[in-house]
């Protein structure tokens, strides 16, 4: 039942089971900058995270930046063309080392080389070199050069990220010894897989920056219940009574049928649009009418406001004059959820509601809060 | 008309046809900086409503030392994108050429994101 902020009534846990009970997370989750700060922790740094695109850095030494909350990565392809990604931190003082380099604008360099006192690692994160006055004592009227310690390469190298990748897709994963990617995605590996992603080049890339928390938007993309009210063009040409809402572990996918798909020969796949929504923060969006797919990156900026980086790729990165509306006609849709979601979020900062409910039929939006409640109570 | 429409501080990106209203004009500065990172596009002012007259002056440099005298503590950096915009410059354009100035020691920071002239 929905819970209003009347000063009487606490909240209750998100329901194990949404067709008998319908308590959504407590409206504090999307609210409270303290959640915001946990989810660094608790979310952001213990899931694997999306992180890019391998064909965006193809060559040996080609590298993105990527920023996880508060921290950067470098992901790199290395000399025998694996990836590998690193904290952009200089072993020496702790210098930030490669300046912010989007995906869509990728760097080259044969080694990484910190601007501060110029330490220069290999790209397989190993110190490479380090100037004289690392080498000699010059300075130190109480060291002999020859007594200055030589630093071994391994131990002195960058701090390494885990990676790995489904397809083309590149994720990494800020702890420790998290979960194997393969564990997290359970069979949303094998399905993205089965399709040849790897042969669709980045032809846009369209960053925004909505005014609501970041689950806002990712409960708005789980569900279509609102498409009739919100997308009268999307839904035209789509039989809403046809589509399926399919949920696992730590994804759902939303299928739906369009009337008319695109020539089965060149495209991924015909006639069926598939949404899927990775926990926590990615998403990928097969079309069925258009011979490409998206992703979505759904990055908390703060508690109220996130950046949605939505990547559409295409056979060719020159468009087609139909694919570019299309495109379009995408961004339009980006643009009618973001009024929703920034309206939706209006009223919860108002603090009227303590917990809000769900629908039987919202059963991913239900599947995006148990997973946050799991997060932080784990 | 809607809430964005209505705001009078407004930053685009032409290549992400993307508009922000913001409150503040720092916000802009912010905006660009986030945005610049992920994409590597500029941003720019669409549409800027401020107080008083626009502001006299041909370089950098004057413009903020005009622009000094009008407010305290310090000219925020996005009044000083705003001017510039006027002047046909775009966000990123504007904060290179400030770095640019203040590496050469021509300007410096009272508090950050906050210009003076030396
Ligand atoms: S901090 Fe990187 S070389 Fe000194
Ligand atoms: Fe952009």
């Amino acid at each position: 039942m929905t819970r209003w902020n009347d000063g009487t009534d606490a909240t209750a846990s998100v329901s194990p089971d949404i067709t008998d009970e319908t308590n959504a997370l407590p409206a504090k989750y999307f609210t409270d900058p303290a959640v915001h700060e946990m989810e660094q922790e608790t979310v952001f740094s213990r899931y694997w995270v999306y992180a890019g695109h391998e064909n965006a850095i193809r060559e040996p030494g080609d590298y993105f930046t990527r920023t996880v909350g508060d921290r950067q990565v470098i992901v790199v392809r290395d000399k025998d063309r694996g990836m590998r990604a690193f904290y952009n931190v200089c072993a020496h003082r702790g210098s930030k080392m490669v300046d912010d380099t989007p995906m869509t604008d990728p760097g080259n360099a044969n080694g990484i080389r910190c601007p501060y006192h110029l330490w220069t690692y290999e790209l397989d994160g190993d110190l490479r070199s380090t100037p004289r006055s690392f080498e000699e004592a010059g300075m130190n009227p109480d060291l002999e050069d020859e007594d200055v310690p030589r630093l071994d390469p391994e131990e002195n190298g960058l701090r390494e990220v885990h990676l790995d990748s489904i397809g083309p897709l590149l994720f990494v994963n800020l702890d420790d010894d998290p979960m194997s990617l393969a564990e997290q995605a359970g069979t949303l590996k094998e399905e993205l897989e089965s399709f040849p992603l790897e042969d669709y080049e980045l032809a846009r890339r369209y960053v925004s920056e909505v005014e609501c928390n970041w689950k806002t938007f990712s409960g708005n993309y789980s569900e279509c219940d609102h498409c009739q009210a919100n997308h009268q063009d999307w839904i035209e040409g789509i039989s809403l009574s046809e589509s399926e809402l399919v949920v696992d572990d730590h994804y759902w996918v939303l299928h739906y049928t369009h009337d008319e798909g695109v020539e089965a020969a060149e495209s991924l796949i015909e006639g069926e649009a598939r949404f899927y929504y990775f926990w926590p923060n990615f998403t990928l969006n097969m079309y069925g009418n258009a011979d490409g797919y998206g992703t979505y990156i759904i990055d908390p900026i703060d508690e109220g406001r996130f950046q949605l980086i939505a990547d559409y790729y295409f056979k060719d990165a020159e468009l087609s004059d139909e694919e570019k509306e299309f495109v379009q006609l995408s961004r339009k849709l980006q643009e009618e959820d973001f009024e929703l979601v920034e309206r939706q979020y209006e009223g919860l900062k108002s603090d009227a509601l303590a917990q809000a409910q769900l629908g039987p039929n919202e059963h991913t939006v239900h599947r995006l809060h148990l997973l946050a409640q799991e997060a932080y109570d784990a | 008309m809607n809430q964005r429409e209505r705001a009078r501080l407004v930053v685009t990106c032409p290549d992400c046809a993307v508009r922000k209203a913001i409150d503040d004009v720092n916000e802009a500065v912010a905006f660009h900086r986030r945005h610049r990172a992920i994409t590597g596009h500029d941003v720019e002012w669409e549409r800027a409503e401020l107080e008083g007259a626009s502001i006299p002056g041909e370089d950098l440099r004057s413009v903020i030392a005009e622009l000094e005298a009008r407010v305290e503590g310090g000219v925020p950096l996005g009044l000083v994108t705003v001017a510039m915009g006027e002047r046909g410059m775009t966000i990123g354009e504007t904060l290179d050429a400030v770095r640019e100035l203040r590496m050469e020691g021509k300007l410096y920071e009272p508090r950050d994101d906050h210009l003076r002239v030396t």
